[in-house]
């Protein structure tokens, strides 16, 4: 047993040293020795931890870490909270308002079983999923919650929609591009909410990282100057791209009206096509703007760009 | 130009939201799928970067390309010292020059070894740089461990302000540095030769001769200097003449021999029998030749490398540099380095191994032809079960079996006259080696 074993091996070594007595081992060992036990465990602290991905960590290929530690919220974080939440807030409504049951999955089922009105529960109950789960997301930063209200988000707009724009609201305006510019805002919404709420994670791991003392960052100000500026431009420049993209069966005729000349014919007939006006036009607009896109990056644009700016300045 | 996680999953949701809202037919979806994909293009946009392989041009001219912002950022770095010691701390300072007429915000990371903590300041920097301007960073590493190490290089990249792409480049900057393992203050070591070398000096060893220290008393011979006659011994001896004998001073030859195969790095990093062999090499050394004795190395892993034996300063940083290159590798045995060094060492002369004992069925053999030829052999043995045992790597059960097997090696080799000590981690290099030596 263990208990048994003598660890301090000397004996008597004279006759091998010149009547010097050596020890073979060192007091400390006496000390060890003392501690043993018969058990012969493996202790607890020598196994390792493990952590076996869940199965949303599996299916994003990375970790979704929720409860990464943070320091309390600075300024810019707090400011990014605030943001987020009323992005989330407008996002909400605009969802609501511009999102009709008819058309879901939801509201096929409910039809079906004859209880009508759950279908409207459960579409206001996954954007109220949305909004709840959002708003401690961004608060208490947590990614999961965050990733539950964007997927809740994102599920109670998918519906048949049979290819025209249709309003849950009847206050909201009938006309074309008022519909247009309105289902532009919800998505820029969108977009924004979740860069601002990934923000809030990212500067709290930043701010973390500065005040642990990994990160030293030299002009804070001019830093967050920039981040908020492009704040402000970029769903400009996104909601512009998108618009005209939306409009392109107002963009196409207008075109083909300039190099008709005389006749208006071939371009009233395009203003009248219902593939233009469908989801169908949406796409090959997407397909015009996105290949003006493709060849200014095909032409190297943003680095004639930046050369002529260092030439420049 | 890279893409991350981020721009890489608004790419995705973009992508399967446009194709379901083709297929249901839905504009909400379309519309979403567009803003994103806008919203992508654009930081794409403006992190003024293209990608330069649809220009059709080679490979070699893409970093010019590339640099257009990053190119025109220049990085300098100093160290404070190229060689040092275990648990010292090394400053580094590294300039950085924007030579662009535009600002950059840019993250600047200076890639220190893994071993290696950053004490002081910190290596990972962003920062707004001016244009045409230049700025210092600071920061101090602690070295805990003895090695060739590198600085570098110097990470600098750019990215869009929602870090959605980045572009990266790596500054060629790399300053390299030796630490050294740590030496402890040996009072007496306690070896001293048998043989004597040629050339005298100022150390005792244990033959009488013509030094300076007492050795012991004898009758008066015949062609005795007058100078060297004990009156008092003479006139206590009842009339014979007696002598007075003094150590004989002579340098000898101290040969360290370090096991460092495979099986000496078990345990720790910071922790095992590799480490601790080096660090006693190095204070052993140190002190040998401080007596003006002559120190030979040998370090064996897959192959023997050995430093001549050699006196003065000179020899402590050839022996220091070369126990700061050892590392754990091979399995030579013991016995191919002693037959190989055996030829060359004078009878008589120290040998002091460093070893785990461990994996190497030669190594009574090695004691015993080395005790045979009538060598001082001591061996101070790390005990890697010790290490591993407190790391918590080794159950109690083969800690039991293994001591006792190496317990009974180590009889072994005290039976074939080897001076032996198991060096417990906690146990002072001084206290090992008087253990060792009986005293």
């Amino acid at each position: 047993m263990a208990d048994k074993v003598k660890v301090d091996g000397g004996g008597d070594t004279s006759h091998l040293y010149e009547g010097k007595k050596v020890r073979s081992s060192a007091p400390s060992r006496k000390k060890a020795a003392g501690r043993l036990k018969s058990s012969t465990e493996i202790p607890k602290d020598a196994i390792p931890e493990i952590h076996v991905p869940s199965f949303i960590e599996s299916f994003f290929g990375g970790p979704v870490v929720s409860k990464q530690k943070f320091l309390p919220a600075d300024r810019m974080v707090s400011s990014l909270q605030i943001g987020a939440a009323s992005s989330l807030l407008i996002l909400c409504f605009l969802t609501l308002a511009i999102t009709p049951i008819a058309g879901t999955a939801w509201f096929a089922i409910s039809n079906m079983i004859g209880i009508t009105s759950l279908a409207g529960l459960f579409h206001l109950s996954l954007i109220v999923i949305g909004l709840i789960g959002g708003i401690y997301g961004v608060f208490q930063r947590d990614k999961r919650a965050m990733l539950i209200s964007y997927v809740a988000l994102i599920l109670v707009t998918i519906r048949f929609a049979g290819s025209t724009v249709e309003f849950r609201f009847d206050f909201l305006p009938d006309g074309e591009i008022a519909q247009k510019f309105i289902l532009i805002l919800y998505a820029v919404f969108l977009v924004m909410y979740i860069e601002l709420s990934s923000g809030v994670i990212r500067f709290s791991m930043l701010d973390t990282s500065i005040r642990m003392n990994e990160v030293y960052v030299m002009g804070v100000n001019k830093i967050t100057r920039r981040y908020h500026t492009s704040l402000a431009i970029a769903p400009v420049i996104a909601g512009a791209v998108a618009l005209m993209t939306l409009l392109i069966n107002l963009i196409i005729p207008a075109i083909v009206d300039i190099f008709d000349g005389s006749s208006d014919v071939a371009s009233e007939r395009l203003r009248e096509s219902v593939e233009l006006t469908s989801v169908y036009g949406v796409a090959l607009g997407t397909a015009i703007v996105f290949l003006i896109i493709a060849i200014m990056f095909g032409v190297n644009l943003p680095l004639r760009i930046q050369q002529m700016r260092e030439r420049n300045a | 130009m890279a893409w991350s996680r981020k721009s890489a999953m608004f790419a995705s949701l973009a992508i399967a939201l446009y194709l379901l809202g083709l297929v249901l037919r839905n504009q909400q979806l379309v519309t979403v799928a567009v803003v994103l994909l806008s919203f992508l293009t654009w930081a794409a946009f403006m992190s003024n970067h293209a990608d330069v392989s649809s220009s059709g041009r080679r490979a070699e001219e893409e970093r010019k390309n590339e640099g257009v912002q990053l190119n025109s950022i220049v990085a300098l770095r100093k160290i404070s010292s190229s060689r040092i010691f275990e648990d010292g701390e090394i400053e580094v300072t590294l300039r950085l020059q924007n030579k662009s007429n535009l600002p950059k915000i840019v993250e600047v990371r200076d890639r220190v070894p893994e071993v290696m903590r950053v004490k002081k300041g910190a290596n990972y920097v962003l920062m707004e740089l001016g244009p045409q301007r230049e700025t210092t960073i600071s920061y101090t590493i602690e070295t805990p461990l003895r090695g060739f190490y590198t600085i570098g290089p110097v990470c600098i990249r750019i990215q869009d302000a929602f870090g959605l792409f980045h572009n990266e480049r790596e500054v060629n900057l790399y300053d390299d540095f030796l630490v050294f393992p740590k030496m402890e203050d040996i009072k007496d070591a306690l070896i001293k030769s048998r043989v004597p070398k040629i050339f005298t000096g100022a150390v005792n060893i244990r033959n009488p001769g013509e030094g300076s220290n007492f050795y012991n008393l004898r009758e008066y011979i015949p062609g005795d200097p007058m100078k060297k006659v004990n009156w008092a011994a003479t006139a206590r001896s009842g009339g014979k003449m007696m002598v007075n004998e003094y150590e004989r001073d002579a340098v000898s030859d101290i040969i360290i021999i370090i096991d460092s195969r495979s099986v000496s790095e078990t345990g720790p990093v910071s922790r095992n029998s590799l480490v601790y062999s080096t660090r006693a090499a190095a204070s052993l050394s140190q002190y040998f030749l401080s007596r003006r004795d002559s120190v030979g190395l040998v370090v064996y892993s897959d192959e023997i490398v050995s430093v001549d034996r050699d006196t003065g300063k000179k020899q402590l940083y050839v022996l220091l540099t070369k126990l700061a290159g050892a590392i754990a590798k091979g399995n030579t045995p013991l016995k191919v380095v002693t037959n190989r060094i055996m030829p060359h060492i004078n009878r008589g002369s120290p040998i002091i191994i460093l070893s785990p004992l461990e994996d190497d069925s030669t190594i009574v053999d090695a004691v015993r032809d080395l005790r045979a030829r009538n060598f001082d052999v001591t061996v101070l043995s790390p005990s890697s079960l010790e290490f591993e045992f407190d790391a918590k790597r080794l159950d109690r059960t083969g800690y039991e079996v293994l001591k006792t097997e190496r317990d009974i090696l180590m009889s072994e080799l005290r039976g074939l006259g080897a001076f032996v000590m198991d060096w417990e981690p906690d146990m002072m290099l001084n206290t090992a080696l008087a253990g060792a030596r009986g005293f």
